[in-house]
């Protein structure tokens, strides 16, 4: 076992031994969860160490230019006539995943942290938040196609019970919505996988493969097979592979989420528990982003430029939008959840330009993002956990009564809203100038829709400022009273922990962006020669 | 010589009369009777036809054959009625309907 | 060089006033060094590799030349000043700590604005003191007004930074870096691109030309709103919500003149058009404030006026080339705003204390509330006199030479221009006398006259260190700070810091001596008119009685309705778009998938409704026939014998019938 299988088990390991141990034990459930959490942070802080850089190491498509790589032959049955079903336990990190390992592990951290306020049912509640933990970090390690659906398929059944057993008043509601969504998404995705696997086969055994560096060859595929590039099958009227880099696209747009398909996104958010919704804002977000990345803009490179001048729409429309939208909510885990939407749209327009400062860029707003999504709806947890309220117009005047509070709040919402010196900033103008340069550069975006993006820049300061204006400014007013004057008490230590690294995250990628642009810069170049050649 | 219609008529008035009884007797003894009866139109309905087979005569064995075994049938049957009696104290086979289930 | 010390030693300086005060002495020590070693000598730059993306390698650094050099040197001199004065002004307070974290913070970020050497960093720095004068702004945060005001602040900044983000993006697109030395530097990129059939070259990219206009109007965009130019200006009278102290430091002397310092540091990019632009703005700006100045009744809402007023003329001097003569202006500017500024606060303090003491309730930012004041607060008065003197740009002070300078300055542009852009120099003149002219009213209704409340008590002077600090500043305010020839500018060595070619100036010497002359003469009648007008008790005279009904004073009194326009412009439509797409979000958006929901639903139930009805139906036809045989066949199996009896041989007939006939 080598450290990325450990990382990735853990969890379940973790998940088993809350199982195991009777339910006399449950205040017990928190520690091993935290526990586990804690371990896999460490690890993964190992991973970022130990993390080469330079040309040499820079993956994306060339097997022995990832590390930490384990590849062993998993599922292996002769079909006889159908040849042989080859499917690998394949992982192994590069410059796109490994970021995110480590956001992962920490968001996790948090997240288990914002667990406590849980109170029924804790053995199922940390015995899938532990298999929630496993599957996405299994997303963001696998290179077999099968291996990354299992895990991306296997997130999706704990979280429909995450979301629809501790959720809020319309919990079942929100959960079904989110459930048949991405459902939806990977359904179609099942195809495309199955459509490649007959199309790819394996250079040294001749026989089919779910292998996804395999799926990046052009050389691999098997002549006159549907996916071949120089095939140039059609269906539906439309290319094979566009439709197919479509079809994939959508099914991680619906994650990340793109404008016209973002509604559960606030209803998730809302009804979620804190802890969820911290992992869905900090991570499930980005495993969208990142399946773009790895699987649509690398097996699909063609079809990738040919679609750019719509995704970088989608992008700008989806700044503008959910800025828009976050500005007219009262609630305030749906203006997160809005500004969410608004945050990833600068992801899409950069990943559009297909530039190498678009690419990181987005790659750093989605961390960023990660980091502070999750600061920002453990504080809205914070909050709601105290008075069962989350209305703004409810609040008023706050920072008076939560002094530290406030103090972490105005980290939260000031770096979300792009100020310099924290890493969204570097993530915005990064995407933004990528996008702008993309027309001299490639000629795949118009420089417009930089300058519509940068609006969104501003209408996140608007809805930002506005809120905390309304909600910590101004004298005390509160729509419970007395009651709620005693109950909102200040951030305890234990929230201290969980929104001190948050925060130092924020603020150090902001000031050192070199921590995470200069260990992805390689595989960025190389992604790019790789789809743009 | 007696035609063999004759026979066959008579035979056939005896097993009218042995079947009436059997179905419609509410005495039990009546209805075993009423099938001796029937036995016995049949009986002579093989004497009657046992006339064309002179050489081996396989009517009359048939016909003696089918004595023994009557007798040894109502034997059986008399008994089986005694007990009947016994359990149900009645040998009305209207009463006795146990069969149905 | 002891340059990142001080940089350091300002953001540690977080806890209370003593290390706050004691650190921006060091820097102002440190600086001065800095600034005697850099000043008209050789360029000093330093830089570290910060990142690389993709194929740019960004670095961070420090570039002194004269313009940062001197800019630093007069940060930290009235950031010390204001420092000092903040002791008392803010002593009773209770959020004291709070303060001097913020200001420090501020101070840092002020400093490092001014000598870092990207435009990233600049662009860092840049929405840092915007923050910085968010918090600050809203220091009294349970005041509805104050919090509003620095939102405002906050916003109306970020418009100017996407400006200045897109300029970013355009220099990085085109030049490959951010560097502003290998950009704006002698040699530079940008001196080398050039323009040839609309198209503008620069190594190996290119772009049409219109970017390059594009790019100095975005910058200049940045500039605007950071400066508080016309159409963004709207935020800074709001700002004055903030304490006293603050509004002299950051809005008055030093944030706002980082637009003009901007615009300084990156001059080689702006184009024709740009710099008509900057003169129209400044201009317009100017004119507009100053007339707004003269008709406020809040103390600090007519310096605030006053302040964009002055700006507007700092960006017109910009705008026909007098880049040093801004500069020079910015200078002194700063010192005598901020000692207007600090006057100010010192008047309401005292006001504050009287109105205290006395018990009576009254507006202590009125100027119609006060009058008299001389006789109480003496020094003040002096302090307050030679900085307004400086304002009016009377003889002998630093107002005098940079004002003139830029009068000047723009009389000579002119010359060389036509049409309408001739009439710019006049219109510099009209509100260099309305300045004067609001700047007297101001004193002779502060000072003047007769106190207007009932007093039982004396209003005083302000304690020792407020009357320190004011009297360091009104040694800025006079002439030999700057030129030892009180009536010659081109003297000055601020002007020849920032500049190598003043001789431009001395060709004109007719007009040199004559507008000068002019503006002083009539600024004095001015003056005199307005001791006539203002200095008695019953100030509001016949004159302004009748002038109070007319359109024009409705227009100034409310600052040109320009607050109302973007209230109607903007902020109605932007609500009303984001409740519409709120409502389209889930009406429509959600909507839409909810009702693809509920068809599937109503497929659901309909299958369902298939499900139940028909094809079960069909399967238990199939067994009620079956179970009515069964009923139907069940009498058969009565359990008599003789019904058994007559079945078999009614079977066995049927059977012989069925038989004999088939």
């Amino acid at each position: 076992m080598s450290v990325l299988s450990i990382l990735v088990f853990l969890p379940l390991l973790a998940g088993l031994v809350v199982i195991m141990l009777p339910t006399a034990q449950q205040g017990r459930y928190k520690y091993i969860a935290l526990g586990a959490t804690l371990l896999q942070l460490l690890l993964s802080a190992f991973v970022y160490i130990n993390f080469k850089t330079g040309a040499d190491f820079s993956g994306v498509h060339q097997r022995r230019q990832f590390q930490f790589v384990e590849q062993t032959s998993w599922i292996n049955l002769d079909l006889g006539t159908l040849g042989r079903l080859q499917i690998d336990y394949f992982m192994g990190v590069d410059g796109l995943s490994m970021p995110f390992l480590f956001l992962t592990s920490l968001v996790m951290f948090v997240a288990v942290l914002a667990s406590w306020e849980i109170k029924t049912n804790l053995k199922g509640y940390f015995a899938l938040f532990l298999l929630l933990d496993m599957a996405i970090i299994g997303v963001f390690v696998a290179l077999d196609f099968f291996l990354f659906y299992l895990f991306y398929e296997l997130m999706l059944f704990p979280l429909y019970f995450l979301i629809g057993m501790w959720g809020g008043v319309r919990r079942e509601y929100a959960a079904i919505k989110f459930f048949l969504y991405t459902l939806c998404g990977s359904v179609f995705m099942l195809l495309i996988i199955i459509g490649l696997y007959f199309s790819v086969t394996d250079p040294l055994s001749g026989s089919h493969t779910f292998n996804m560096i395999h799926m990046m060859d052009p050389a691999n595929y098997v002549g006159g097979s549907i996916f071949s590039p120089s095939a140039g099958q059609q269906l539906f009227g439309i290319s094979a592979r566009l439709l197919a880099f479509i079809v994939l696209f959508i099914a991680f747009a619906i994650k990340v989420p793109i404008v016209p398909l973002h509604t559960w996104l606030p209803d998730a958010h809302v009804e979620a528990p804190t802890p969820v919704s911290i992992i869905l804002a900090g991570i499930l977000l980005k495993i969208g982003g990142y399946g773009i990345l790895r699987i649509c803009y690398s097996i699909f490179p063609e079809a990738a430029i040919d679609s750019s001048w719509c995704i970088g729409l989608i992008g700008v429309v989806s700044i503008i939008y959910g800025a828009l939208n976050a500005l007219a909510q009262t609630d305030l885990k749906r203006l997160i959840a809005y500004s969410s939407v608004s945050h990833m749209g600068f992801v899409l327009l950069g990943f559009a330009s297909l530039t190498a400062e678009g690419i990181s860029g987005a790659n750093m707003q989605m961390i960023s993002h990660g980091f502070l999504s999750a600061m920002l709806f453990f504080l809205a947890g914070v909050i709601y956990n105290r008075v069962h309220d989350r209305e703004i117009a409810n609040f008023r005047g706050l920072s008076l009564l939560m002094p530290k509070f406030t103090a972490f709040c105005m980290v939260a919402f000031f770096a979300s809203l792009g100020l310099p010196g924290f890493s969204a900033f570097m993530g915005e103008s990064f995407s933004l100038i990528g996008a702008f340069t993309s027309e001299s550069v490639n000629g795949l975006i118009p420089r417009w829709m930089a300058i519509g993006g940068s609006l969104g820049i501003l209408l996140s300061a608007a809805y930002f400022l506005w809120t905390f204006q309304r909600m910590f400014f101004g004298e005390l007013r509160l729509m419970g009273g007395e009651d709620w004057r005693i109950q909102l008490t200040d951030v305890n230590t234990r929230e201290k922990i969980a929104l001190i690294p948050l925060a130092l995250m924020a603020t150090l990628l902001g000031l050192f962006p070199a921590l995470v642009f200069e260990k992805m810069n390689s595989s960025v170049l190389e992604l790019i020669r790789l789809v743009n050649p | 010589m007696i035609p063999v219609t004759h026979f066959m008529i008579i035979s056939a008035i005896l097993f009218c009369i042995g079947l009436y009884a059997a179905i419609s007797k509410r005495n039990a003894i009546m209805v075993l009777i009423g099938i001796e009866f029937m036995i016995n139109a049949a009986i002579l309905n093989f004497v009657a036809f046992g006339a064309y087979d002179k050489e081996v005569n396989g009517g009359q064995i048939v016909a003696l054959f089918a004595i023994v075994l009557a007798a040894a049938g109502v034997a059986v049957a008399l008994a089986i009625i005694l007990n009947v009696y016994k359990y149900y104290k009645t040998i009305d086979p209207d009463k006795i309907h146990n069969l149905r289930d | 060089m002891p340059l990142i010390s001080f940089v350091w030693v300002s953001t540690l300086a977080k806890r209370g006033s003593g290390i706050s005060i004691l650190s921006i002495l060091c820097s102002l020590i440190l600086s001065a060094i800095v600034f005697t070693r850099v000043w008209n000598g050789q360029p000093q730059h330093f830089q570290v590799h910060w990142f690389s993306v993709g194929s740019y390698h960004l670095t961070a650094g420090i570039l002194l030349n004269n313009l940062s050099a001197g800019m630093i040197l007069l940060v930290s001199g009235v950031a010390f000043i204001v420092h000092l004065y903040s002791i008392q002004y803010m002593r009773s307070d209770p959020y004291l700590r709070r303060y001097w974290r913020y200001l420090s913070l501020f101070c840092f970020s002020m400093m490092a604005l001014v000598v870092v050497d990207n435009l990233l960093v600049l662009y860092m720095f840049w929405e840092l003191v915007g923050f910085t004068s968010y918090l600050l702004i809203g220091f009294w945060y349970k005041r509805d007004y104050a919090v509003q005001a620095a939102k405002k602040a906050f916003i109306f900044n970020r418009i100017g930074d996407l400006g200045f983000l897109a300029g970013i993006m355009i220099l990085l697109n085109q030049f490959g870096t951010l560097n502003i030395t290998e950009l704006f530097g002698d040699g530079g990129a940008i001196s080398n691109a050039m323009i040839e059939d609309g198209v503008w070259i620069s190594g190996t990219h290119q772009m049409p030309a219109v970017w390059l206009t594009l790019a100095g109007g975005a910058f200049f965009f940045g500039a605007i709103a950071k400066s508080a130019q016309f159409p963004l200006h709207a935020w800074l009278p709001d700002a004055m919500a903030g304490p006293t102290s603050v509004s002299s430091l950051i809005h008055a002397a030093t944030m706002v003149a980082a637009g003009i310092f901007l615009i300084a540091r990156i001059y080689p990019i702006f184009d024709q058009n740009i710099l008509m632009l900057m003169v129209i703005t400044g201009s317009i700006t100017s004119f507009m404030a100053a007339t707004i100045a003269l008709v406020q009744n809040d103390l600090k809402q007519i310096l605030a006026f006053s302040t964009i007023s002055q700006l507007g003329f700092m960006m017109l001097a910009m705008g026909i080339g007098a880049y040093d003569a801004a500069l020079f202006h910015l200078t002194t500017h700063a010192f005598f705003k901020c000692l207007l500024f600090l006057c100010a606060g010192a008047v309401i303090h005292q006001l504050e204390y009287f109105k205290q003491a006395a018990k009576i309730e009254f507006d202590c930012q009125d100027i119609r509330n006060m009058g008299g004041l001389k006789n109480y607060m003496p020094i003040t008065f002096t302090a307050m006199l030679f900085a307004s003197m400086a304002l009016a740009g009377l003889p002998f002070t630093s107002g005098y030479l940079s004002k003139d300078s830029i009068l000047l300055y723009s009389f000579d542009w002119a010359s060389s221009q036509t049409g309408l852009m001739s009439l710019v120099p006049y219109l510099a003149v009209l509100t260099s006398l309305a300045t004067t002219f609001y700047i007297a009213r101001l004193i002779f209704k502060v000072f003047f006259g007769s106190f207007r409340q009932k007093q039982r008590i004396p209003v005083l002077e302000p304690p020792s260190i407020m009357k320190v600090s004011l009297m360091l500043l009104v040694l800025f305010c006079v002439f030999p700070m700057f030129s030892w020839n009180p009536f010659s500018v081109e003297n000055s060595w601020i002007l020849k810091g920032f500049s190598a070619d003043v001789q431009v100036l001395s060709q004109s010497r007719l007009l040199h001596i004559l507008v000068p002359l002019l503006v002083t003469f009539v600024s004095f009648a001015l003056i005199y008119l307005a001791s006539i007008v203002y200095s008695k008790r019953d100030g509001d005279g016949s004159v302004t009685q009748v002038a109070r009904d007319s359109f024009i004073y409705e227009l100034f009194y409310h600052q040109w309705f320009i607050n109302k326009l973007y209230n109607v412009i903007f902020v109605i439509p932007l609500m009303y778009l984001s409740r519409v797409s709120s409502i389209l979000d889930n009406k429509i958006v959600d909507g839409l998938v909810n009702g693809a929901g509920r068809s599937v639903l109503f497929l659901g139930a309909l299958s369902t409704f298939v499900d139940r009805y028909i094809i079960d139906g069909i399967v238990n036809l199939l067994g009620s026939i079956s179970k009515s045989i069964g009923n139907v066949t069940r009498h058969f199996q009565s359990g008599r014998v003789q019904h058994y009896m007559i079945t078999m041989i009614l079977l066995l007939l049927t059977f012989f019938i069925f038989k004999y006939f088939s």
